[in-house]
């Protein structure tokens, strides 16, 4: 088994499947989210519903899409709705996960898809939240995806699209945010947690020929270790066979 | 003329517009360069329809473009291409929920025009906040009190929308106002004449765009018989009484995707947004040559059939082999075979 060879993002879109649990609803956000929810079904959840921001519920695409509106979201789908109706039900308590991705992330969890420098005068100008903030605002517990770079883990993101834990402790609740907010980030060093006093974000386990000063290296703030933290757990084989053959087999996302 | 922000909340401006359309059957047929001449005036704010990329009218997109329209307000939920004209004198502002195209990254235009300050964003949005501001329109409310947004900077810079305590809970809530954009144009599957327009597929904000926008435009694959309509309404999204003008345009998604007709033009879409526009004289070239050299999405595609060294039939049909089955979408009472031949047909009169 200790020769299975992948990718960087084959790892990630694996980690990604495997926290996401049958019978779950899952709110998926575009890019390598749209391939661990697709991964997870044909592999341990094939009943977890998935949730698109175009309206789109629990269909059976038999390709990767290539958009969270692409016809393949909603392909055989049992209901189509509109964006409102979705974000709607979530906040009414019909999604457990939002799946997201995002250019940066700080150490409360927060996400930022708007700008990189000042807002007024951006270096980069960046997407906006599209339905990111909505899904992190409504859905039970998040999950973000994204590269681990110290830039894209910095203390404070300079503009904050999509709410983690804000400022720390009892601020969500001050803010009146309904959701529970940040629950796992992975990135390609690692997969990280949230601690529950400080709100913190903290190591849960290091990839394969990574070592935790390595992640502490590439995350702009201090980072806590979990008192359990390990190694993540290589693609199987099974894994890796679904995702290369029935998942992305034309490399959209897993290159 | 006022800018058009000062008419995007004003509901008694939007209401007294509509008080004087009119409600008969009457045939709203036009080409579609009469229609954006008519009904998109410039400094309107504009609003996107379908999913941009998805259902999007590009095809009406790239006739503003042609009519050289000036000083446009876009409102992006999502955003796709059309921001492209603000280097052109197009588009002066916008109004941002969402402008990219997901994993195929940033749209430069956008980013050039808002990190040079030559493209204002008045206000940031979240989806699901822009979804309920249409939806207060639709729905004929003043503003929805929602759990979006709250707690974050997207409420900092957005000057339209407040937290306040709900009066019941004392929780805080995000107020978000009715809006009503000047001008929506929808690109959909079938349409009467009179507008009633039908789609497979996601609908999006598309009801509530409809009513809320002033100026109606509906582009459509296929022009159907009323009766058509009038026998399976249950997938009309859009009234007639808020359309203003339909024009067939067959293929008026693309480059973007047409749910259960054709697939996303993802090589042109590609090389569009990693090359093509990627400075500010490429994307002049580019604009040249496809928009000011062209004079409809025919000719255009034509020359994306010819940059492939393709037949344009052949382009067109690569296409829509790529489509998600069409048969996972009712169709009503049209087979997709015969609107397969029927729209062959035409690209190749309107393409020569």
């Amino acid at each position: 088994m200790s020769d299975i060879q992948y990718t960087p993002r084959e790892l990630l879109a694996c980690v990604a499947a495997r926290l996401l649990k049958d019978g779950e609803s899952v709110f998926v956000g575009t890019g390598l989210p749209l391939v661990g929810a697709m991964l997870a079904k044909k592999l341990h959840a094939p009943n977890m519903m998935s949730i698109y921001e175009c309206g789109a519920v629990d269909p059976q695409p038999r390709q990767l899409p290539w958009s969270v509106a692409d016809p393949w979201t909603l392909y055989q789908a049992p209901v189509i709705l509109s964006m409102s109706s979705v974000f709607g039900h979530s906040r009414a308590g019909y999604a457990d996960v939002g799946f997201l991705g995002g250019a940066q992330i700080d150490m409360y969890g927060n996400i930022n898809a708007t700008c990189i420098g000042p807002y007024e005068k951006p270096t980069v100008r960046l997407t906006g939240s599209g339905g990111a903030n909505d899904i992190a605002s409504l859905c039970q517990r998040v999950i973000f995806m994204g590269l681990h770079l110290p830039q894209r883990f910095p203390e404070r993101v300079d503009y904050i699209t999509t709410p983690g834990f804000l400022d720390g402790p009892g601020a969500r609740e001050r803010a009146g945010l309904v959701g529970g907010g940040p629950w796992r980030v992975i990135s390609h060093l690692g997969v990280m947690g949230f601690d529950e006093e400080t709100c913190r974000m903290k190591l849960l386990s290091y990839h394969p020929g990574v070592t935790i000063e390595v992640i502490q290296e590439f995350t702009g703030f201090e980072l806590l270790v979990d008192q359990d933290v390990h190694e993540t757990e290589k693609p199987t084989e099974e894994e890796l066979y679904i995702l290369r053959n029935e998942v992305d087999p034309c490399q959209l996302f897993c290159f | 003329m006022p800018h058009a922000n000062e008419r995007l909340f004003d509901h008694q401006f939007a209401r007294e517009w509509k008080l004087k359309k009119s409600r008969a059957e009457k045939d709203k047929r036009m080409p579609l360069s009469d229609a954006i001449a008519q009904f998109v005036e410039d400094g309107d704010s504009i609003i996107e329809t379908g999913f941009a990329y998805v259902r999007g009218p590009l095809g009406a997109y790239w006739e503003i473009g042609r009519q050289k329209k000036k000083d446009l307000v876009g409102i992006f939920t999502p955003g796709g291409l059309n921001n492209v004209w603000h280097e052109f004198g197009g588009m002066e502002g916008a109004h941002v929920a969402y402008v990219g195209v997901e994993m195929r990254g940033l749209i430069s235009t956008f980013r050039r025009g808002v990190e040079a300050g030559t493209l204002k964003v008045y206000s940031e949005w979240s989806h699901g906040g822009l979804a309920l501001a249409l939806r207060a329109a639709e729905q004929g409310l003043n503003y929805v009190a929602c759990k979006s947004m709250l707690g974050t900077d997207i409420i900092k810079t957005n000057p339209y929308i407040k937290v306040e305590n709900d009066p019941w809970t004392g929780e805080p809530v995000c107020l978000v106002p009715a809006i009503y954009p000047d001008v929506a144009i929808f690109h959909v599957h079938h349409a009467d004449k009179y507008g009633n327009s039908r789609i497979w597929g996601a609908s999006v904000n598309d009801t509530a765009i409809a009513v809320a926008a002033r100026k109606v435009v509906v582009t459509c694959e296929r022009i159907v018989d009323t009766l058509d309509i009038r026998s399976n309404p249950y997938q009309v999204v859009i009234p007639h009484y808020c359309v203003d003008a339909v024009c067939e345009v067959p293929f008026g998604a693309w480059p973007g995707d047409m749910p259960g007709m054709y697939y996303f033009d993802r090589r042109l879409q590609e090389r569009v947004v990693r090359i093509e526009w990627k400075t500010p004289e490429a994307t002049k070239n580019w604009i040249e040559k496809y928009i000011y050299g062209t004079k409809d999405v025919y000719e255009m595609i034509q020359l994306a059939a010819e940059e492939e060294g393709m037949n344009v039939l052949d382009y067109v049909k690569r296409l829509e082999q790529l489509a998600c089955d069409a048969a996972f979408y009712n169709l009503g009472s049209w087979g997709i075979g015969g609107e397969r031949d029927w729209r062959y047909e035409e690209v190749a009169k309107r393409a020569i």
